[in-house]
């Protein structure tokens, strides 16, 4: 938190240095995850009865994203399909849960290093902004797979390494397409949303408690790309690039970028990836 | 000002700025369209919130039963603490059960169940965000804030409709297991928010309380999640706190800070279960 100058200061307990604090409580989970790990399989792997238990837990939610998605068709439709179908089968885990996040990470890592390859993202010409901001988002994601990764080796699983094989058909797909910053911010939107989305619903699913905590720190950070890439977008949309700047330029930006950020009271689960989606094969 | 309220201000700021014709006010309507999309889609995620709400009902009573027995050590850990103010006393690197065991004391909180103490933690906190936005709007609309940029009252009013819907949420949680709703902002935090408030002359001084208020939510949001024994109350807590860790990006932006710094979210700053105390959990 930065000295906000307010009596709250001193009643929050809060650490000398945020981002020390964040990666300092993810290293103690992650090095219980160690000990835990010589103790416990890992989990959907073996136990049955847990397997069981897991793919009536997954369906019943499913079955509460599809009911609230009401008429939802294409993709969302298609992804909840998919996931029911992997729940009947009752295997997937803590650590396919984990695989898919960690493949989730990779493509993000390997779709902003390619979007800094592009002169109007990471060239002379890029706004400092944007630039920065995808910068920042790539390391922030490599390291999320690092931690994912290291959950799942904590858990005696084989860590993931490649992308998520739907999503980077989605990827490849649009690489020749993105001609311009607005249509990288589109396919960065789809890409953080769907792992934020995934990671909302798994993480009550994921049965170690460290997994666990490790999903739930990073979701709202995914969230937060989200909302930055969403006002990103609405400003270059519509024709307020000039919005894009540190300091912004307050008064004159629209009265609806303060809201676009964040379109839900609720973070939707509609388009989270199936929790099989990124298992090792 | 009631939400409704809010909700006029907030069109309002739209209209005004559209007749000052802002420099960028061109865009204002497609802007505006692309989040009257969004607003149709937020009604997408209610029920999902909604299930977990029922699903926590219904598994309540003898999740319950199975929390007093696993938390015995809870009532140990409070008959050594006096109650009050402990934040200074556990860090909050400490395992998430043993911080929120060595800080949930006090009689109001008394025999209630953590999970239940914990959703009407969260309403507390809800209620006071609803308050402090609405103060601002209000406080904004008597000119005693200066010049209002119109995205910043629209963020203000948003937010405190979503924050609005979170305590609706926890207190239907509430109501569903026998309590009452909690609608009282948290008793510990709105001493210090007030005097805060009072001192605040501008849409900066505003951003930067609110920025507090909205990291004390997400922190509290993720300890939450970790201690937890209810799933579907895992769940509730899991679709709120992106939420408010996405207002935290956005009043950073408008700051001028980096908006995302850091890779995984913090625990520093989580209200711990004693700010609780003062809080009425009585059955209905």
């Amino acid at each position: 938190m930065d000295d906000d100058g307010t009596g709250l200061g001193a009643l929050i307990e809060r650490s000398e240095d945020d981002h020390a604090d964040a990666m300092r409580a993810g290293r103690a989970g992650l090095d219980e995850l160690v000990e835990l790990g010589h103790e416990r399989r890992a989990r959907g792997e073996v136990d049955a009865d847990e397997a069981r238990e897991f793919a009536r837990r997954r369906s019943g939610l499913l079955r509460d994203s599809a009911a609230g998605a009401g008429a939802a068709v294409g993709l969302a439709a298609a992804v909840l399909a998919l996931g029911d179908a992997a729940a009947a089968a009752g295997t997937p885990g803590d650590v396919t849960i984990l695989q898919t996040a960690a493949s989730l990470e990779n493509l993000a890592v390997a779709t902003y290093g390619v979007a800094l390859t592009l002169p109007f993202v990471g060239g002379a010409s890029a706004n400092s902004v944007v630039k920065a901001f995808v910068t920042t988002t790539r390391r922030q994601h490599a390291e999320h797979a690092a931690a994912f990764n290291a959950s799942i080796r904590a858990l005696h699983g084989r860590p993931q390494t490649k992308p998520d094989p739907v999503l980077s058909t989605v990827v490849d797909r649009a690489k020749p397409t993105l001609t311009s910053a607005a249509k990288v911010v589109a396919l960065a939107i789809e890409l953080e949303s769907g792992a934020a989305e995934t990671y909302v619903r798994d993480v009550a699913l994921l049965r170690d408690a460290n997994a666990r905590d490790l999903t739930a720190s990073v979701m709202g950070v995914e969230a937060q790309h989200v909302a930055i890439l969403l006002a990103v977008r609405a400003l270059i949309d519509g024709g307020a690039a000039a919005g894009l700047a540190l300091p912004p330029p307050l008064a004159a930006l629209p009265a609806a970028a303060g809201r676009v950020g964040f379109p839900n009271a609720f973070y939707s689960t509609t388009t989270a990836r199936p929790a099989t989606e990124g298992a090792v094969r | 000002m009631n939400i409704d309220d809010a909700h006029e201000h907030d069109a309002a700021s739209e209209s005004e700025a559209a007749e000052r014709g802002s420099e960028i006010g061109a865009s204002e309507s497609e802007l505006a369209a692309l989040t009257a999309d969004m607003v149709d889609a937020h009604a997408d995620t209610y029920p999902v919130m909604r299930a977990g709400v029922a699903e926590w009902a219904d598994a309540e009573a003898p999740a319950q039963r199975a929390a007093v027995s696993r938390r015995g050590f809870v009532a140990t850990a409070a008959a050594m603490i006096a109650g009050g103010l402990a934040l200074a006393v556990v860090p909050a690197a400490a395992a998430p059960r043993a911080r929120l065991a060595a800080l949930a004391t006090g009689e109001s909180t008394a025999g209630v169940p953590l999970d239940v103490v914990v959703a009407g933690l969260a309403a507390s906190l809800e209620n006071l965000a609803v308050g402090t936005y609405r103060a601002a709007l209000s406080a904004a609309k008597a000119g005693r804030l200066g010049s209002v940029p119109p995205a910043v009252a629209t963020f203000a009013a948003t937010a405190m409709a979503q924050h609005a819907d979170h305590a609706a949420a926890w207190n239907s949680v509430l109501v569903k297991v026998g309590y009452r709703p909690v609608t009282a902002a948290n008793p510990v935090y709105a001493k210090v928010v007030d005097a805060d408030f009072a001192k605040v002359t501008d849409v900066v001084g505003v951003a930067k309380l609110a920025l507090v208020l909205e990291n004390v939510a997400a922190a509290t949001y993720l300890e939450a999640i970790k201690a937890l024994s209810s799933e579907a109350a895992v769940s509730i807590a899991a679709s709120i706190q992106p939420v408010e860790l996405q207002h935290v990006a956005i009043l950073r932006f408008v700051l001028g800070e980096y908006p995302v710094p850091l890779a995984f979210a913090s625990l520093g700053g989580s209200a711990p279960v004693s700010s609780a105390n003062g809080l009425a959990f009585t059955k209905r």
